[in-house]
């Protein structure tokens, strides 16, 4: 008998062991608390391309730049004052002297050009902006191929210098004294004060991350090769500059930001201790957030978004935001396995665009206040922006085109996929959609299910008839929605091509004039929405579900944010 | 029993190595990048870079970089996340190690002593309702339990609060979800088992030597019909502790079961490699410890048999 009960003993003995193990007293609770279904992919500003990163990032850091909340305007931070050319190429950057680090240490020019010069040197998903700089993408091609020449190297002491040929001093990147820093434009860019207000222009404090300097690595190269462990993001080693510092990091649990005691403008950070709490399920978050634990639940979706949007729950603020949900056909002559690409043609194309009733997805599939579009870029987004019409949902017209393309009543339509990610709601989008060409053309679509990253693959090889896209814009301008389907664009996943459309966007992206620069983007879009590469479908919304007393958390169509700003009145 | 000891561990690194490369392969030969963002790609450059970063470039610079450093516990970065492997299961182990055997002890209490009164009171009242209430343990799935118990009890009835990951209070409900089907299972297992013990001629001995109920079923009886539920064990045990995807997903748990899932859906060949391991490190040494359980309880059984023939 007492043998038996040694099994059940152990196992308790186990079982106080490992509670031992992942234990940690609870903490207080924080000033602001959020519910984040997505945890923290990187501190590593370079590396960031999430939505949730950013979000953090701007608590923790400052641009020279920074955005205000409400307006979404550019405004002066870490810099002031800032003196741009007239010909808007030259940007000259007037570092705060109050400006500092979390550690202390001033902020210096020095500290931003190291940060850019590690982005050219190590790049990432936002180093195509520094490209605007001059000499940037020259620098960023040399230091590649000395990198490739460098990590092939057969010789173990490395007596080779690769690196000789790239040189930064040809990039226009200058320190002309310890608080002020140079910037010169290929061409002008009239949104770059919104571009440099994003983290990947954030600077960093290389004398916090020496420690993670892999050494063998950076002598080997001859000092050229920075490569740092990614401890230096964990806390207690991430050094900050902004409003917040990180005070704790559980992967998958929380992350705690405390106020920066170095920020010059600490006066105004309201909520000294601010907690994201990561909850993978929703209905767990919104569960939390009912009963007490969490003030702001933002990116609320689905089943959850519809029902607050239906009964006008007055805790949910559902608001549009700068981003569009839109099917991308495959616009080559030939699908990958050489049969005949039925998408080729334009006319089929807008026939499909035009056979579709958006408002029937949006009031019926969707339901949290998405807006029917026809157009690319969301309406309204910018004054003096002239929104083209893009292509109207019109039946009759679509089967005559149908049929001028050879396909009279779908005859002769052969079998073609429509692809998605197995995510919501993307199957009873395409399932009404699929209904919609049945009974308007005649044609049977079939419907695709796949995982993300095999849907992101196929996508990326352009192995799809018809696949679900979305894109949002990184900053408040045309052009980081039509830069998507430039030629030469990375995410231009349809293979249309055009260089019409390519000389428009170009002029319009050199032009200094607001109003003449606007135009050209309209009429870029216009020749997209014609062209219909794209249908359209609907504009994205945002539903934020936070406490009454919450204040100073901006609705605005980025879902941007700085958390020092943000309370909660007691 | 030192030298059955010593062939199972010379056993155990051979068997991991071939669960490594088969992991490794199936990994690999998956479509997908690890590191192509699902919406915003990037230039080629930037993509080869981090790949030559990561020493994931090519299959067999993977191969020499990341296995060997695995006897010292590093199992390299994560690919998707900025968090070591080592320190994700570092932090993901023991709460998935604490909720499964908080699930395994309820499951072993609960399921044995059921089982055990089943088999006495055979064909009974109770034998019926714990015949069917272990059935229905057995069928529903946890991700139907999770839900109804979380609505129930934290949704509607407040018993037990939303709470972050950290107090005993918090791992009630989703320990219950968890324990469900084991405990079914311990259940059945024990009430099989112990019907054909009772009927053996020892038990027969026993009874007619004079010795009261409680003992000969508790002691003797209970005793070799607990072999196969040990049996059981290992493995119930290695199931619990990596964690239930759904229960921790619906509780809300930082355990190890949701980085199963999501590495693989990640492509995160670091971290699916590390879970993989660690998952396979438990289950061997598990099984080991059950097969020392089993000379332990009933010392007539000669578990080198085989090994010796």
């Amino acid at each position: 008998m007492y043998r038996l009960l040694v099994i059940p003993a152990v196992i308790l003995l186990l079982l106080a062991g490992a509670m031992f193990w992942s234990g940690g007293p609870a903490q207080k609770k924080a000033d602001f608390t959020f519910i984040s279904t997505d945890e923290v992919h990187t501190l590593d500003t370079q590396r960031m391309s999430w939505m949730n990163d950013f979000r953090v990032a701007y608590g923790l850091w400052e641009g020279l730049y920074r955005l205000d909340p409400q307006t979404l305007v550019a405004i002066p931070g870490t810099a002031n004052p800032i003196d741009v050319s007239a010909d808007k190429t030259v940007y000259t950057f007037h570092i705060r002297p109050d400006a500092k680090w979390s550690n202390g240490d001033p902020v210096v020019a020095a500290d931003f050009i190291f940060a850019w010069r590690r982005l050219l040197e190590e790049p990432g998903e936002y180093t195509y902006l520094f490209h605007y700089i001059v000499g940037a993408k020259a620098y960023e091609d040399d230091f590649d191929k000395a990198l490739k020449a460098f990590t092939d190297d057969s010789d173990p002491d490395h007596k080779t210098d690769h690196f000789a040929k790239a040189d930064f001093s040809k990039v226009g990147i200058k320190e002309l004294d310890r608080l002020t820093v140079r910037v010169t434009l290929e061409h002008p860019v009239l949104p770059f004060p919104d571009i440099v207000a994003m983290p990947p222009f954030f600077p960093m404090n290389e004398k916090a991350m020496k420690p993670f300097l892999d050494d063998k690595a950076f002598h080997d190269s001859h000092e050229h090769v920075r490569r740092y462990k990614k401890e230096f993001t964990h806390p207690p080693n991430l050094v900050t500059e902004g409003p917040y510092q990180l005070e704790s990091w559980a992967y998958k649990r929380r992350l705690r930001m405390r106020a920066n005691p170095n920020y010059y403008d600490r006066d105004h950070v309201v909520s000294k201790v601010v907690d994201m709490i990561f909850a993978k399920d929703e209905q767990w978050a919104y569960a939390d957030f009912t009963s007490g634990g969490a003030d702001w639940l933002p990116d609320v979706a689905g089943e959850i978004a519809g029902e607050l949007y239906a009964r006008h729950d007055p805790q949910a603020h559902i608001f549009p935001v700068f981003g569009t949900y839109f099917y991308s056909f495959n616009c080559q002559p030939k699908f990958n396995d050489g049969s005949p690409n039925p998408f080729a043609d334009k006319r089929v194309r807008q026939a499909l665009s035009m056979a579709i009733d958006k408002r029937v997805i949006t009031d019926t599939v969707v339901r949290s206040g998405q807006i029917p579009t026809t157009t690319y870029i969301p309406p309204n987004s910018f004054k003096g922006y002239k929104t083209p019409a893009g292509l109207p949902y019109d039946i009759p017209r679509a089967q005559k085109l149908m049929a001028e393309a050879g396909y009279p009543r779908g005859a002769g339509f052969p079998h073609v996929h429509l692809l998605f990610n197995d995510d919501p709601p993307h199957a009873e989008v395409g399932e009404t959609i699929r209904r919609q060409w049945r009974d308007a053309l005649g044609i049977d679509v079939e419907l695709e299910s796949i995982e993300a990253v095999t849907f992101a693959n196929r996508e990326r090889n352009h192995d799809y008839a018809i696949s679900r896209a979305s894109w949002y814009g990184d900053y408040l301008d045309p052009s980081t929605f039509t830069d998507k389907y430039k030629p030469d664009s990375e995410n231009n996943e349809s293979g249309w091509i055009n260089t019409q459309y390519a000389d428009l966007c170009q002029k319009a992206d050199i032009e200094i004039d607001p109003q003449k620069r606007l135009d050209y983007y309209a009429q870029a879009e216009a020749l997209l929405l014609d062209e219909a590469p794209i249908i359209p479908i609907y504009v994205y919304t945002e539903c934020y579900v936070m406490r009454k007393n919450v204040f100073g958390l901006p609705l605005n169509v980025r879902s941007m944010m700085v958390f020092s700003s943000v309370g909660v009145r007691h | 029993m030192g030298r059955f000891l010593a062939i199972r561990l010379l056993q155990m690194p051979l068997i991991l190595a071939v669960i490594y490369l088969a992991t490794f392969l199936l990994v690999w030969v998956a479509p997908g990048d690890p590191f192509a963002r699902t919406d915003r790609k990037a230039d080629p450059i930037v993509m080869e870079a981090r790949k030559r970063e990561m020493h994931a470039d090519h299959w067999w610079r993977f191969l020499l970089y990341y296995p060997r450093r695995m006897f010292v516990g590093d199992f390299g970065p994560s690919f998707s996340y900025d968090m070591n492997v080592a320190t994700i299961i570092d932090e993901a182990l023991p709460v998935s190690a604490s909720l499964g055997l908080f699930a395994l002890t309820i499951a072993l209490w609960v399921g044995t002593t059921v089982g055990t009164l089943a088999a006495v009171r055979r064909n009974g009242v109770f034998d019926w309702m714990s015949l069917s209430i272990s059935l229905i343990g057995v069928s529903v799935p946890s991700f139907v339990s999770a839900a109804v118990l979380f609505a129930a009890f934290s949704v509607h009835w407040h018993l037990f609060a939303i709470g972050r990951w950290g107090s005993i209070s918090d791992m009630v409900l989703p320990g219950i979800a968890l324990s469900l089907a084991p405990m079914a299972y311990i259940a059945r297992l024990t009430r099989a088992s112990m019907i054909e013990v009772l009927s053996s001629d020892y038990i027969r001995t026993a009874v007619a030597k004079g010795l009261s109920r409680g003992p000969v079923i508790w002691k003797h009886g209970l005793r070799n019909a607990f072999l196969p539920v040990l049996s059981y064990l290992g493995p119930a045990a290695a199931d619990t502790m990596t964690g239930s995807f759904v229960v921790e997903k619906v509780f809300n748990i930082p355990g190890l079961g949701t980085h199963f899932v999501n590495s693989v859906l990640n492509r995160d060949q670091t971290l699916i490699l590390g879970t993989v391991m660690v998952y396979s490190i438990m289950l061997l040494s598990l099984n080991l410890l059950v097969d020392v359980g089993y000379a332990f309880i009933d010392p007539r059984i000669d578990i080198t048999a085989k090994a010796a023939a």
